[in-house]
């Protein structure tokens, strides 16, 4: 048998809602309460903005950063003498530059060089094609006009060997002719002599 | 969203100090009820199927009570030294220290905090805030003769608890 009765669980019962709060403390969380709700909205926007996975990223990355930056600070064995940084730096610039400045010189110096020279073999070869071309081509057209004169020689002698032949069988007809002429005078010239 | 903030002014301005005492009565402690007003807020402005609710009150003293428990359980849990309890925020006179220092109300409320939701709902509703059985029935979606019935059920189910409780107590001493 259980040692507490309904009776006494209702007496309990009764005395915790009697529990009244003090008028000042309910009046500060309804107030509170108040201020909640009224600022929900920004509240709502930075729970948005920090669920997003993107943001919380960045955010850790940003403290690590600080973090980083900030451990660095604390334990560097000196203060840092910002003049004197300045100098150095400055100084180390300089020098990196003006070596770098002649690094870069030479080797644009090179390079135009390199360029120059591939230009210039480059436009010979082309030169030298060409002018191989040219006279390639002169030499044919020398070749051509000279078969063209060794034929037009060959046919002019052709026509005088045969103007010659032609000639000379004409003298030999006008020698016949001659003859046979010469051959009549003399038989008629006797006759006018016996007569 | 507008609305919603209208809403929840109203709910403030109609139940706030009701809510504010249920919370009060269920943690004993002034100073974490009003921590509790301020995480309820936000949990309503943050439910997002409020407009469903048909009783705003009604779901917010659910809610309410549910956060209360649930911090009854994390104090349970986290086993403070009598040095961690903070300064309360009555005054000595006041009849909130003489219960506190009772026993039996913290052994009530823990009682309370084990029975299942329905009974539990039922029991804060009628004993602890005093509100008449039609008005639970209405807020809980069931008839009066159920109210009585979670509610008959809660309080022999309390008495189990307690009792045995006591017996367990009884045997350790003797």
């Amino acid at each position: 048998m259980s040692n507490i009765d309904e009776n006494e669980i209702l007496r309990r019962l009764e005395e915790l809602s009697q529990i009244k709060p003090t008028a000042e403390s309910t009046e500060r969380a309804i107030n509170r309460a108040r201020q909640t709700i009224a600022d929900s909205e920004s509240h709502k926007a930075q729970r948005i903005i920090f669920k997003s996975p993107i943001i919380r990223f960045a955010a850790a990355a940003a403290l690590l950063i600080c973090a980083g930056y900030i451990i660095g600070r604390v334990t560097s064995a000196q203060p840092i003498n910002i003049e004197q940084l300045r100098a150095e730096i400055e100084t180390s610039l300089k020098s990196s530059l003006s070596a770098n400045y002649e690094q870069i010189k030479d080797e644009l110096h090179q390079q135009v060089q390199q360029d120059l020279t591939e230009f210039a073999a480059q436009t010979l070869a082309a030169s030298t094609t060409m002018t191989d071309q040219r006279l390639m081509e002169l030499i044919r057209m020398i070749d051509a006009a000279r078969m063209q004169d060794y034929l037009r020689v060959a046919a002019a002698i052709e026509k005088i060997e045969m103007d010659k032949a032609r000639l000379g069988d004409g003298l030999q007809a006008l020698a016949t002719k001659t003859s046979e002429l010469l051959r009549m005078e003399q038989s008629i010239t006797p006759s006018k002599t016996g007569g | 969203m507008r609305d919603r903030q209208k809403e929840l002014f109203e709910l403030l301005d109609k139940s706030g100090a009701n809510l504010f005492a249920l919370l009060t009565r269920l943690t004993l402690r002034e100073d974490i009820a009003e921590e509790l007003m301020q995480e309820l807020f936000i949990k309503l402005n943050d439910y997002n199927g409020l407009r469903k609710i048909r009783d705003w009150n009604a779901y917010a003293q659910r809610v309410a009570a549910n956060l209360a428990f649930d911090w009854r359980r994390r104090q349970k849990r986290a086993c403070l030294s009598l040095d961690d309890v903070p300064q309360l925020a009555s005054n000595d006179n006041s009849p909130l220290i003489n219960l506190i220092n009772s026993e039996e109300s913290q052994e009530i409320i823990d009682a309370i905090s084990r029975l299942k939701k329905a009974p539990r709902q039922a029991i804060v509703m009628h004993y602890i805030q005093q509100q008449p059985y039609e008005d639970i029935a209405e807020q809980m979606n069931k008839t009066t003769h159920q109210v009585r019935a979670l509610c008959h059920k809660g309080i022999n189910h309390l008495r189990d608890l307690l009792g045995s409780k006591r017996k367990g107590i009884y045997n350790v001493e003797h």
